[in-house]
């Protein structure tokens, strides 16, 4: 997403508001842009430093070539700031040291813009601190704050940023790329509900991993059914060695429910909305073991255990505890 | 890019670049030094976005040739190797050498080293040098100025304008003043210009300049410095040192310098400092480094430390002449021997306006340094 006019055909609604905001001079000092995993926020908060960094901006479009823009892109330009997450969260130190930055005056222009990522995870200090310069900001000073998750951001902190929306993109869409891009048909309903990002859905095609998880996933419910006993077995020997990191594991708790999600969807008869399109039979038994009410509290154990991992509940506990819950409903 | 430069100038250069640059920077090319050839010579240049220093070296200098074979080009070097390479090279000359593909070869003798470039149009740009709204002034004044005004900053950053010092032009005058609102140091001088300078108010941070008075050296040699939009430069012979100046309002200091006083103390500055330091042995740590100040008969000043779980120093030092009211007055002592040191002369002049109220520390017979202390409430 390069320019203004490809961003507004995902984000018609973010992209006129932002292009508006720049056309008529009427810049928000701050900016909170919210939207899901791979809606192109990043890519926007880019291309709006682009926007206002560049001296060849012309029809709000960015040059792209000047050397503005390519040290945007690299990384370099020193009046853009951008912090991402250290480690788990966004620390303290890393606002103070923003904040530092900002007492100063640009190293090459009066203009100055930080981006922070993942705002969501910034500490309460660190969102404190923050919030500190949020309600003075300096002269030509812009705050993009990106997040997945607005609610969880200070409700101090929301109110002082213009909220820019940025929509789930069109599953149906994603979809029909991917299998113009070759991917098979099964496995591109799979992704696209896994993830906005066209590249990145290619990236986790690569090896044999993607194909891996979702047998697991599936072995796993099997498991349940036919050997409930095995189960914890099977997770300490199958499911961990393959989700060994954390993100990896987020991802297969992710095809986990997707496939939960599918049992609802059969119970419900609403085979269009099935992800899973090549695994009917396996899908009907599944449904006489949990019934409506069991696959909704299996569900809800599968968020639950999301959410532990990122609280760094140690994993195979935490997956260990899903098995037993998953195994009672 | 391609030159060939004797060693010992290019690491002297080196040595001074690197005193800017830092490993650990959120911009990733400014862990990278700037080589700049031009047919005049060549430039490095190192940043910590702070402060930013460029050195040059000529291409000939009172006849003698430093470097040769110049095709003019740039590149950004790892500073993390570079300084090692050109230290531990085996000849004194260095040939440097760079392709389309911002490989850098590095020969010197039988050594030949491949350094990976980084383009230098990423880098950032400095500000130039204009010659409006620049002055000249001695190396070791403007060191001194830093001596006797940059101690006085805050370092904390609740008040991010307060760890800058304070420069402003007033006609011929220029003054720096710091201040981290218990003390306050001053220093006026004249300037010996022809024109009437007309330069914006700028705040310098004081870690700039305490990197700046660490790569000065001691000599009578004339410093331009040159006030840009968002940068301060400073320029020796072949050494540019540019800083970053800090954004925002600095508070109005001249109505804090009160105009008249009720005690009046000449007193020799050695042996007042040596005093207050001795009294505040006992108070250093647990009396927040307080001393108290009496006056008494026959010109005698007390100065007297307490700290009731070690004990307590009582000494009494003569003063030249002491005028006006009684006085008993608490301060740190760590303020006191700070401005002390700072004026530097043999005989101050301390104006007292009552124990609640700031006092003024002067010379005798000059008005163009001043440090001003709060006192401290005691009981």
């Amino acid at each position: 997403m390069e320019r203004w006019s490809q961003l507004k055909e995902t984000q018609p609604l973010a992209a006129q508001m932002l292009i508006n905001s720049y056309d008529k001079d009427r810049m928000a000092h701050a900016y909170l842009f919210y939207g899901h995993r791979g809606t192109g926020k990043r890519e926007a908060a880019r291309l709006l430093a682009k926007t206002l960094f560049c001296p060849y901006t012309a029809d709000t479009e960015p040059c792209q070539e000047c050397r503005e823009c390519r040290r945007i892109d690299s990384g370099n330009h020193p009046d853009l700031h951008w912090i991402i997450p250290d480690g788990a969260s966004i620390k303290k130190e890393q606002i103070l040291e923003l904040q530092k930055e900002f007492t100063y005056t640009g190293l090459e222009s009066d203009r100055k813009i930080y981006v922070v990522e993942s705002a969501d995870l910034m500490t309460v200090n660190a969102s404190n601190r923050l919030l500190k310069f949020l309600e003075e900001p300096g002269r030509d000073t812009t705050a993009i704050l990106l997040t997945e998750n607005s609610e969880a951001i200070l409700q101090t902190i929301r109110s002082r940023c213009q909220q820019i929306a940025f929509q789930p993109l069109n599953h149906e869409r994603m979809r029909n790329y991917l299998m113009e891009e070759g991917i098979s048909k099964s496995n591109a309903f799979l992704l696209s509900e896994l993830t906005n990002n066209a590249e990145e859905a290619k990236e986790m095609l690569e090896g044999d991993w993607f194909a891996n998880a979702r047998k697991l996933v599936i072995q796993l419910t099997e498991v349940l059914q036919s050997k409930p006993n095995e189960a914890l077995l099977f997770v300490n020997h199958q499911w961990m060695p393959h989700f060994s990191e954390k993100d990896t594991l987020q991802r297969g708790l992710d095809v986990l429910m997707l496939w939960y999600k599918d049992i609802l969807h059969e119970h419900l008869a609403r085979e269009e909305a099935v992800v899973f399109i090549q695994e009917q039979e396996k899908r009907e038994q599944a449904m006489m073991r949990w019934s409506r009410a069991q696959v909704t509290s299996c569900m809800s154990g599968i968020m639950e255990a999301k959410r532990h991992i990122h609280q760094n509940v140690h994993p195979t506990l935490v997956m260990e505890q899903l098995t037993l819950q998953l195994q009672r409903c | 890019m391609k030159f060939a430069i004797q060693r010992d100038q290019l690491m002297e250069s080196v040595q001074d670049v690197m005193k800017a640059i830092s490993s650990r920077t959120a911009i990733p090319i400014l862990t990278g030094m700037k080589l700049e050839a031009t047919t005049e010579g060549v430039k490095l240049t190192g940043s910590d976005s702070d402060i930013s220093i460029e050195s040059f070296i000529p291409a000939e200098e009172d006849g003698t040739v430093h470097i040769e074979n110049i095709e003019p080009g740039s590149i950004v070097l790892q500073a993390k190797y570079f300084p090692d390479i050109v230290r531990k090279v085996p000849d004194n000359t260095v040939e440097i050498e760079s392709d389309h593909t911002k490989n850098v070869t590095i020969r010197s003798g039988s050594a030949e080293f491949h350094l990976n470039g980084q383009d230098a149009e990423e880098y950032p740009s400095l500000p130039q040098l204009r010659t409006e709204n620049s002055f000249d002034m001695p190396t070791d004044l403007l060191k001194r100025l830093i001596k006797q005004t940059g101690f006085a900053v805050s370092t904390s950053e609740t008040r991010p304008i307060l760890t800058g010092v304070h420069v402003s032009t007033e006609e011929e005058n220029l003054q720096f003043v710091a201040t981290d609102s218990h003390r306050l140091a001053s220093r006026k001088i004249s300037l010996e210009t022809e024109e009437t300078l007309n330069l914006p108010s700028v705040v310098i941070p004081g870690k700039s300049l305490s990197e700046l008075n660490k790569i000065l050296d001691d000599t009578g040699d004339s410093v331009q410095i040159s006030i840009t939009d968002n940068q301060i430069l400073f320029r020796t012979k072949h050494l540019y040192f540019l800083s970053r100046l800090l954004e925002g309002n600095y508070p109005e200091t001249s109505r804090l310098i009160p105009n008249e006083s009720k005690t009046t103390v000449l007193i020799d500055s050695k042996e007042l400092l040596q005093s207050v330091d001795r009294a505040s042995l006992l108070a250093k740590e647990n009396r927040n480094n307080v001393v108290r100040l009496l006056t008494k008969e026959n010109n005698q000043i007390e100065i007297h430390g307490n700290s009731p779980e070690v004990g307590n120093v009582t000494e009494e030092v003569t003063a030249d002449t002491i005028d006006g009211e009684e006085l008993k007055i608490s301060f740190s002592a760590k303020y006191m021997m700070d401005a002390l040191r700072a004026i530097d002369a043999t005989q101050v002049k301390i104006s007292f306006t009552g124990a609640m109220r700031p006092f003024l520390i002067t010379p005798v017979d000059d008005a163009s340094i001043l440090q001003l202390i709060l006192p401290v409430r005691t009981y």
